[in-house]
């Protein structure tokens, strides 16, 4: 009765806040929004964080945003006053691809794709990540198409093909004469590419190669850009010369002619509707004794000759296939890095929310406490910020790995790209889901993006290498280099490995708030847990073998050890990139909150139930981790806006709830 | 000093008329400049009348053929001594705070615009409620002709326009009529002259604040004019295709290739335009608007002030002062720009106008804090 008194005096309170008596029609009469910029104040310079966090052209990424934001193409939509862009996901299947591609086109006459295929260095490669980044804030399906097209397509014939391929394909590519795709996958295989059943072979009478898909498990499947707008296609198949298979190469086949008819002897049928990524026309092909000019191998590792002799620089076929997934190494890259512009757009916005929704009071007569002053929402919210400022970093060195690569570091750049594509996907959609929940019903709305990315970026985590095959590469890759280091009596060196060399840490038995915040315990405590991990594995795997069975078997039987490793490796790894970003900063605010983040995100880690599962912590330390995240979090809260402003995602391309959502679903906007 | 006060707040002149109140830009010889003491009497107008509960609406208008040409910069420059750079910065900074309260004003603003609008004239009026355009409005943001930059955050203002229209207005210094204004958004109603005593009686008559009641008065009075033929406004198509490019270089290869296209004056005319200008001038316009399309208006004017404050200070150039030598002091309009030639400016040196500026009275402007009023929705969609 009491209860039922209170929240009547509550309602009643809100309905008589402000002074003069409100007409049925005052929109004063209630809850008002009360802009959080005029309210928080930023302890640190916004700019100076963002130019930080995306690492590098900034002024590039704020003139593409620019082109979205002025054309008609992207759907603008006024709310609350505020212009909004973003694809119109109400459009049936059909039509968000003819708009992904009327973008593309857009895109290209703007002159954005300048340089893409057909220039080379450091400084084109990062300003095509900034692109990718970029276009993946606004839309997965533009994301994709273009991801299709210039690193899958034009990757492969840059890195599989030859002088006289780049020469006839690349330039025509960049200005989208010819629009590639990328036909590897097929319906019986995915992840395993060694495996599939196209056939290939020469016909040393014709100079030709003949082209069959011999089964139904044998159509190319998923390939994105195929059942409508793709001229070209780089087919991966069978390669048999002479009768006897050299592996699976690479081939570049017309699939239809420019007025877009489909190539004689080619089949193509749609894949259909999907749960996101609906402005994707992912197709099936088949091919039914397709001849192309010998010409069209793609013959940088293997080559065949005009009588039909298989030529190849590298003899190990291991090598050679390995050779071949080149293409899909900066994929990976691409989608690691802008997984985490979803992160941010989703914490953006659901941050602004919980800094302008309230929510009950604590006492009668009080204003409803803001959603972000409860420390259970700050608890949610605020280690997913943490987490997303980690990803960044890791993203720029990452991103900065693979510009700069060499031969030597092709192996690190692929363990690196592996481990953080998969845990970067998967922290996304995590992210995604807590910020959908905690904009309530409102994170239920398409215009809101919170809830609907879930469904666009959900294929993250299985295109270009499944996440867990993925963290199994990388688990193995270390115990490679165990292996390896233990054979030779060697140091470990790469992979930032060489913690191993050195006594194993000890973790102290009472934490501090002062120990818990100090950067040589935190990363200790990381290297411990890859350390002994590690150890474990070899140890299982080692047992297994002396049971008599094969490695890859022993493999297989260890594989909760060896995902708690690579999940190891991957935290570990993300967090010496916060480190060095952080130590590369003069002191000051920016590097004080830096500090307290990073803090934030190696105690999340810590909170990993591996570190109970094997005992790194005790129950009491473990406490002791969780009560200072709570104090983190409350002590990262008056930052909260700037925090997220410096994501550098400009309002357009968040959503109504981030604004003056009072207004937005005002009668007078209906 | 009393007696001078009493004569520059002629300048400005107020009339009561009930709820509403009409501020008259006076200066009609300057074609309403705006001097120091303007800017601050309106200033001070403005905080009194948000603050008074009997007044409802503002109306802003100028005496004579022209609104207000902006900011008085010849008396400026003539008073400003090269070493003393600071009483510039002060003077703009005075100006944006009169603008960000403006732009987040929150009670309604009717600015009359019967003549010419330029620069900080826009400044002034674009940023209110209601922007009343007539056949004898002409509009303008003429600052890289002066080695200056279109401020008064036409950084938000003009990006705001459709499509790439506001770099083309900012970049060329285009002028346009009361019909392109109404056009493309700069003005929200166009009314004849004829009609505006009518129209400010009807106003004052109105005894409200409610934007939907004030904009219905207006609507009374309003036609709708008709773009003229040969309009810039028809060519969107053009400005949009090379306005969009990442640089200046490329906007003018751009109306260059169009130009081989389609041999068309209005494109030549364009392009030099473009080369006329300080090159400067436009690449820190360009960078400035191109960053204002993704901010907040306040954020425009913390930004542009950083950029005047290089400007004024002469040290990255001195473009600034060798334009106001030969428009507005010497008048023989040829300027000799430094550096001469788009290419000699590269990023670093365009960076250089968006840091702070060192020196140790110098610091970022600090907007008026706007949290004590109720701000309308259309005031908080522009933070």
């Amino acid at each position: 009765m009491d209860r039922a008194f209170q929240r009547t005096q509550i309602l009643t309170n809100h309905l008589l806040r402000s002074s003069p008596p409100p007409s049925p029609l005052s929109s004063n009469a209630c809850l008002s929004y009360s802009p959080p910029e005029l309210s928080e104040n930023h302890a640190f310079d916004v700019k100076e964080m963002r130019k930080l966090i995306d690492g590098h052209d900034v002024e590039e990424r704020d003139w593409l945003f620019g082109l979205m934001r002025q054309s008609k193409l992207f759907n603008p939509r006024v709310r609350g006053g505020k212009v909004f862009v973003s694809p119109d996901y109400n459009h049936s299947m059909e039509q968000q691809r003819e708009m992904t591609w009327k973008r593309i086109e857009y895109f290209l006459e703007r002159g954005v794709f300048k340089g893409w295929l057909t220039e080379e260095g450091e400084e084109i490669e990062m300003r095509k990540f900034a692109g990718f980044e970029v276009s993946s804030v606004y839309d997965h399906s533009l994301f994709t198409k273009l991801g299709v097209h210039f690193f899958l397509w034009g990757g492969a014939i840059k890195f599989l093909g030859t002088k006289h391929h780049h020469e006839k394909w690349l330039r025509d590519s960049e200005n989208y004469l010819i629009k590639g795709c990328f036909a590897m996958t097929e319906l019986g295989h995915g992840s395993n590419v060694r495996g599939v059943e196209t056939i290939t072979t020469y016909d040393s009478n014709t100079g030709e190669f003949v082209i069959n898909t011999p089964c139904e498990s044998a159509q190319k499947y998923w390939i994105g850009g195929a059942a409508n707008h793709a001229t070209h296609t780089v087919l991966f198949s069978q390669l048999y010369v002479n009768g006897s298979n050299q592996g699976v190469h690479a081939f570049i086949v017309q699939i239809r002619d420019a007025d877009g008819n489909i190539c004689p002897n080619i089949r193509i049928a749609d894949c259909g509707h999907k749960i996101g990524l609906n402005g994707v026309d992912n197709g099936r092909i088949w091919f039914d004794n397709v001849r192309v000019p010998r010409e069209n191998l793609l013959n940088s590792v293997a080559d065949v000759s005009p009588d039909g002799k298989y030529l190849s620089s590298i003899e190990n076929p291991d090598q050679r296939f390995a050779a071949f997934m080149a293409p899909l190494t900066v994929g990976r890259v691409n989608i690691a890095c802008t997984s985490v512009y979803q992160s941010k757009v989703a914490l953006a916005i659901a941050i602004r929310y919980a800094l302008t929704r309230r929510a009950f009071s604590l006492k009668p007569n009080e204003p409803e406490v803001l959603l972000l002053d409860y420390p259970s929402h700050q608890g949610r919210l605020i280690p997913l910020v943490a987490k997303t400022y980690a990803m960044s970093f890791a993203a720029n060195y990452l991103k900065m790995l693979y510009v700069k690569r060499t031969p030597d570091s092709n192996k690190t750049i692929h363990i690196v790209s592996s481990s953080f594509k998969a845990t970067f996907t998967w922290n996304n959609m995590q992210i995604l889901q807590e910020c959908r929940e905690a904009c309530g019903g409102q994170g239920l709305k398409t215009e809101n993006r919170v809830g609907h990315l879930k469904g666009e970026y959900d294929v993250q985590s299985t295109f270009e290498g499944d996440n867990n095959i993925l963290m199994q590469q990388v688990s193995k890759a270390l115990f490679s280099e165990y292996m390896a280091a233990q054979k030779r009596n060697k140091a470990f060196k790469g992979l930032g490995l060489e913690h191993m060399n050195k006594p194993c840490p000890v973790i102290p038995s009472q934490l501090t708030s002062s120990t818990l915040r100090c950067s040589q315990f935190q990363m200790d405590a990381l290297c411990l847990r890859e350390r002994d991990l590690l150890n474990r594995l070899v140890a299982d795997v080692s047992k297994c073998k002396s049971e008599g069975e094969s490695t890859q078997q022993a493999f297989l039987m260890c594989y909760q050890l060896a995902e708690d490793l690579s999940r190891a490796f991957s935290d570990r790894a993300m967090f010496q990139t916060f480190i060095e970003a952080e130590a590369n900063l003069p002191a000051g605010s920016l590097k004080d909150v830096l500090g307290t983040l990073r803090s934030l995100y190696a105690l999340i880690c810590l909170e990993d139930v591996s570190y109970v599962r094997y005992g790194y912590l005790s129950v009491e330390n473990g406490a002791s981790v969780r009560q200072e995240i709570t104090e983190i979090c409350s002590e990262l809260r008056p930052h909260a806006l700037a925090l997220i402003t410096s994501f550098g995602i400009p309002d357009a391309f968040l959503s109504p709830i981030a604004f003056n959502w009072i207004e937005a679903n005002s009668w007078s906007s209906v | 000093m009393a007696s001078s006060v009493s004569s520059q707040q002629d300048k400005v002149l107020v009339e009561a008329n009930s709820s509403a109140r009409i501020i008259t830009l006076n200066r009609p010889k300057q074609l309403n400049a705006q001097s120091f003491q303007m800017i601050y009497r309106l200033l001070e107008l403005f905080l009194v009348y948000e603050e008074d509960p009997i007044v409802k609406l503002v109306i802003l208008k100028g005496k004579g053929r022209a609104f207000s040409v902006g900011g008085d910069v010849a008396a400026l420059v003539r008073d400003m001594r090269a070493d003393d750079w600071r009483v510039g910065a002060n003077f703009f900074s005075q100006v944006f705070k009169l603008i960000y309260l403006i732009a987040t004003y929150s009670k309604p603003q009717v600015s009359i615009l019967n003549g010419i609008v330029m620069g900080g004239g826009a400044g002034i009026s674009v940023h209110g409620r209601f922007r009343v355009a007539t056949e004898n409005t002409t509009f303008a943001m003429p600052e890289v002709d002066l080695g200056l930059f279109p401020d008064v955050a036409a950084s938000y203002f003009l990006s705001r326009l459709p499509g790439f229209f506001g770099e083309y207005v900012g970049l060329t210094g285009s002028r346009l009529d009361g019909a392109e204004m109404l056009a493309c958004g700069l003005a929200t109603h166009f009314v004849p002259s004829a009609k505006l005593p009518m129209l400010e009686a009807a106003l004052c008559n109105a005894d409200s604040s409610d934007p939907v009641i004030i904009s219905s008065i207006i609507d009374q009075y309003s036609e709708k004019p008709s773009l003229k033929e040969q309009s810039v406004y028809n060519r969107l198509d053009v400005i949009d295709g090379c306005f969009s490019q990442r640089t200046v270089e490329e906007i003018i290869s751009a109306l260059e290739r169009e130009d081989v296209h389609h041999m068309d004056s209005w494109i030549s005319a364009t392009i030099q335009k473009l080369k006329k200008s300080s090159p400067t001038s436009l690449k820190i316009f360009l960078r400035s608007i191109r960053e204002g399309r993704l901010q907040g208006v306040g954020q425009c004017l913390v930004r542009e002030y950083r950029m005047v404050s290089h400007v004024l200070k002469g040290e990255l150039s001195k473009d600034f002062f060798e334009g106001c030598r030969a428009i507005l002091l010497d008048k023989d309009k040829n300027p000799n720009w430094e550096p001469s030639k788009l290419e000699m400016i590269d990023e670093g040196r365009v960076e250089c106008y968006f840091s702070k500026v060192k020196h140790e009275e110098w610091e970022d402007l600090k907007l008026p804090i706007r949290v004590k009023f109720e701000l309308p929705p259309y005031v908080i969609a522009k933070l």
